[in-house]
């Protein structure tokens, strides 16, 4: 049976959980929409962006649209197997 | 949202990955346009052909579907505005895209293969168009859509087995069943934030 130190402690917190949900679903998320689905402030929000990009689970792209920039985030394979991994743990520690 | 790691318990991880998952499931339904724009295009363009043929002398009451070649460019730039706006691609959109784009081209071909045979474009068109309708449906999961698909279908069997007088109007039931109806369903739940 897994236990709570068994969770991937970088996924096992509820923004960084909530960032990754959302980018296990979508092809692509922009920051502003990540910011408005989880509620979080915008520094927050950049702090653990940073945090999962420095961990090589998701990826993190500038890009402007006319003149105003946008940070669009997507998940990595790795960031996909690590996901996958903390909910199959879950299942186990929640049994 | 925090960022507290120590207070979250194994149930609330899994709320987060759900409300998550929910969140981001709905996207592509804000779009009943497309359906909309089409099928009154359509409706308007089938019926015009009917009534023309009836009731004039002209030889060439196709000639009202060149309509519809304006009509993809207003979908392709409108759909390209929306998708420079959106903030978030989820792989239901691209399957979305493309599928209706394939459609496009599939559409183009059949032209060129019957042109001459115009008399039988109703037909094919409403099974072909029966496949992205159906699809959609699938993908978006919803149900109008789909139902709409199978009337699209069922629709080009009655268009090839009925007579010249009952078959052009297979098309305009069609643009009703499977994208107007639909469409205004799709309408009324983005206007009440449904979607």
């Amino acid at each position: 049976m897994a236990t709570f130190s068994d969770l991937d402690s970088l996924l096992h917190s509820q923004l960084r959980l909530a960032i990754v949900s959302i980018l296990m679903n979508t092809e692509s998320a922009e920051f502003t929409y990540i910011k408005e689905q989880t509620g979080a402030t915008a520094g927050n929000l950049s702090i653990q962006i940073t945090k999962l990009r420095d961990a090589g689970y998701i990826t993190v792209k500038k890009k402007f649209k006319g003149n105003y920039p946008h940070t669009l985030c997507m998940i990595t394979a790795l960031g996909r197997e690590r996901f996958e991994a903390y909910v199959d743990s879950l299942r186990d520690y929640i049994k | 949202m925090e960022n507290n790691i120590k207070k979250m318990s194994g149930e609330e991880s899994i709320k987060i990955i759900t409300d998550m998952i929910e969140k981001t499931r709905c996207n592509i339904k804000q779009g009943s346009f497309h359906l909309l724009f089409w099928g009154w295009l359509v409706l308007i363009c089938s019926l015009t052909e009917y009534l023309w043929g009836q009731f004039s002398n002209y030889d060439k009451p196709w000639i009202v579907w060149l309509l519809t070649v304006p009509g993809v460019f207003v979908s392709l730039i409108y759909g390209f505005n929306k998708g420079k706006r959106q903030t978030v691609y989820t792989y239901a959109d691209r399957l979305y895209m493309w599928t209706w784009l394939s459609f496009l081209v599939s559409a183009i071909i059949l032209v060129v293969l019957l042109w001459g045979k115009m008399q039988y474009m109703g037909t094919y068109i409403l099974m072909l168009a029966g496949f992205p309708t159906f699809l959609s449906g699938v993908i978006i999961k919803f149900r109008a859509l789909m139902i709409g698909g199978l009337c699209f279908w069922a629709l080009s069997l009655v268009s090839h087995f009925t007579g010249p007088d009952i078959s052009p109007l297979t098309v305009p039931v069609a643009m009703f069943t499977g994208y107007l109806i639909p469409g205004y369903i799709l309408k009324k739940e983005e206007k009440n934030g449904n979607v």
